[in-house]
């Protein structure tokens, strides 16, 4: 229970908000629209896994809004030219893991601080991609939308996809031998490195993953609208970290797990539409998640605070 | 390692011309001279004070961040509460019939006292500032947003208000002199005062400065309030100058302001860096983002170029370790 404490404590405040909602806003548990919430969720969920693999291992990644922006157009560019979708969904992910591998590289290789480095990939691909699509939407062509299936179909398809991935990835975090080099690194690269784990190597391939995630994000982004705004990823990057860390990941790395960071995104998921369904404004959305991720962290910091004295 | 350093004092001058701010510096120059030649009307002296009149808001920031970033900190939130800080000067304003003036110094008690959460919650939980600030950063943000309800904005000022970010004073933009006062004031602070080489003291090691008998904890908390009052600042400056105040005010502003304090030759992590490396850096963004305006180039091209000069920066600062990781293991020397 207390190794778990943090985790259980936003499952918590997640139920308490699910209660609450039921008990006043009974319109929020309808089938449809929370489907739909759900689906515009997923691709925030496959990103907020790769980010905390990389937080894990005491990294972080702020290219990702970009690398999800690039993604999304490269992807929408090989839609139109009628390539399968198949096909454009692997060029979405070979793109994203190139994009990763490249922060990889500066940051596993060089050795430079992750945080420096993905803010100035960041600034170059958004601005990248700006100076050559203009701010240019892409239109998609039909049959496209929700994989040619039904609206239903293909969101359910979505949220099933996001939910095997995270299972997927929330067991081999615990119970394969790299998932625990990640915290073997995040805990004590030093250490790690002296027990056998080769750090730099860990931090690339999680790069690399990060970026094969955000594709696979961005091409779920895609089958849901008909066009692509090369803007689609601005923001994500801050939304995903704060959900991750939300979810009991450290920052300083080595702790936290998949469920936990799946608690954060659907806590902070929930906000907008409880909002709306409490009658709140909802210009208090981003407020109420800077307190909300501000709360999480200083019931961690009077905990650690209390373990000290 | 030693002999490295006495190296490096025997042939001081190659040093010098080899230290992170020299070479930004001659970037800078080349910056000017290639933009002088390509570009149309650049180097004018209206030119000069448009590129500073610009560059000011965001260099302040850089400013106030460079002592955050030197004692190994980081500030995501000085975008942020500059929109509130100028929603609030705009509400004082409007709505609690303050003059500019009055409304003006509450706005920067409030930026101040916003920075004093950051550093509260940093130094007396000893939370990681990254995601503190990122909470704040999303909260002020939140807060400026919920105020005007997203739609509301504040114009109408009188135009003595105005002057400050549109007129000019002796010949110069009006709001030069205030930047000046503040990179004046920041360097003494930093590279002149005991109190100021503390930081990066503290930025090198925590735990020796504290040993030093350094109040770690307060030298802390005091560069995050630095920063928070400054961003009250860049709030009124920002607001003077396009005339208008708004929930979106100054978005981004702290990746540029981060991205001008490390192009600037300051370590992300703490202990090496300078207030004068700063300033060539917000120099270099600035100088480059109008010159390619004047060089009819894309504007997109200048954010491009910015986050690969600031890659190469980063790779430079590494490369003379990776070549001396690279090179054989020297024998010892054989004493005469």
């Amino acid at each position: 229970m207390s190794r778990y404490f943090r985790e259980w404590s936003v499952a918590g405040a997640l139920l308490a908000l699910l209660v609450v909602l039921a008990v006043f806003a009974r319109d929020f548990y309808q089938g449809q629209p929370l489907l739909s919430l759900a689906t515009s969720e997923t691709p925030t969920l496959v990103v907020a896994i790769g980010m905390a693999l990389v937080i894990i291992c005491r990294e972080i990644d702020i290219s990702v809004g970009s690398l999800f922006s690039v993604c999304a157009v490269c992807a929408g560019l090989l839609a139109t030219a009628h390539v399968p979708l198949a096909l454009a969904l692997l060029g979405s992910v070979v793109t994203g893991a190139i994009l990763g591998a490249f922060n990889g590289v500066l940051v596993a290789g060089l050795r430079l601080p992750s945080i420096v480095v993905t803010l100035a990939t960041m600034v170059t691909w958004r601005e990248g991609l700006n100076w050559w699509r203009q701010g240019e939407f892409v239109y998609l062509p039909n049959g496209l939308q929700w994989f040619g299936l039904s609206q239903v179909g293909g969101q359910w398809t979505l949220v099933a996809a996001a939910l095997l991935l995270l299972v997927l990835f929330a067991v081999a975090l615990r119970r394969i031998a790299a998932g625990r080099f990640l915290y073997a690194v995040g805990t004590d690269a030093e250490a790690a490195r002296l027990a056998g784990i080769r750090p730099q190597a860990v931090k690339f391939w999680a790069f690399v993953l990060m970026g094969a995630f955000t594709g696979l994000a961005a091409v779920m982004n895609l089958v849901q609208s008909p066009q692509i705004d090369p803007k689609s990823g601005t923001g994500l990057e801050l939304k995903v970290i704060a959900a991750v860390v939300v979810g009991g990941v450290a920052i300083n790395g080595g702790r936290g797990n998949l469920w936990g960071a799946f608690s954060g995104v659907l806590l902070l998921a929930c906000i907008s539409p409880a909002l709306v369904h409490l009658h709140i404004e909802a210009y208090w959305e981003k407020a109420i998640q800077g307190a909300i991720i501000l709360l999480a962290v200083v019931a961690d910091g009077v905990r650690a605070r209390r373990a000290r004295h | 390692m030693s002999s490295g350093v006495a190296h490096s004092h025997a042939t001081g001058w190659r040093a010098a011309l080899f230290r992170h701010e020299t070479v930004l510096f001659l970037v800078l120059v080349g910056e000017w001279l290639y933009f002088n030649a390509v570009g149309v009307n650049f180097s004018t002296l209206d030119n000069t004070y448009d590129i500073l009149r610009h560059s000011v808001e965001i260099g302040l920031l850089a400013l106030a961040m460079t002592p955050v970033i030197l004692t190994g900190g980081i500030d995501l939130s000085v975008g942020s509460l500059l929109g509130l800080c100028a929603i609030l000067f705009g509400k004082l304003w409007r709505d609690a019939h303050f003059t500019p003036l009055e409304a003006g110094a509450c706005t920067v008690v409030i930026g101040a006292l916003a920075g004093g959460l950051n550093a509260a919650l940093i130094t007396e939980l000893r939370l990681p500032p990254l995601i503190v600030t990122l909470g704040t950063y999303s909260l002020y943000r939140g807060l400026a947003e919920a105020i005007t309800r997203g739609a509301d904005t504040f114009t109408n000022f009188p135009s003595s208000f105005l002057f400050l970010g549109q007129g000019r004073w002796l010949g110069m933009p009006a709001q030069a002199p205030v930047f000046l006062l503040a990179l004046a004031g920041i360097w003494v602070l930093v590279h002149r005062t005991t109190f100021g080489r503390s930081f990066r003291a503290i930025g090198y090691s925590p735990e020796g400065a504290r040993y030093a008998g350094i109040p770690v904890e307060r030298r802390i908390a005091l560069t995050y309030i630095l920063t928070g009052l400054v961003s009250g600042v860049a709030a009124i400056l920002y607001t003077a100058r396009l005339g208008q105040a708004r929930a979106d005010a100054g978005t981004g502003y702290e990746l540029y302001a981060i991205t001008a304090v490390v192009l600037g030759g300051t370590s992300i992590f703490g202990g090496v860096g300078s207030v004068h490396g700063t300033l060539f850096g917000i120099a270099a963004i600035a100088v480059l983002d109008n010159g390619l305006v004047h060089a009819f180039m894309p504007r997109e091209a200048a954010g491009v170029l910015t986050g690969v000069l600031l890659l190469i920066a980063l790779t430079g600062s590494v490369a003379p370790k990776l070549w001396r990781r690279r090179q054989p293991k020297a024998p010892p020397l054989k004493s005469p």
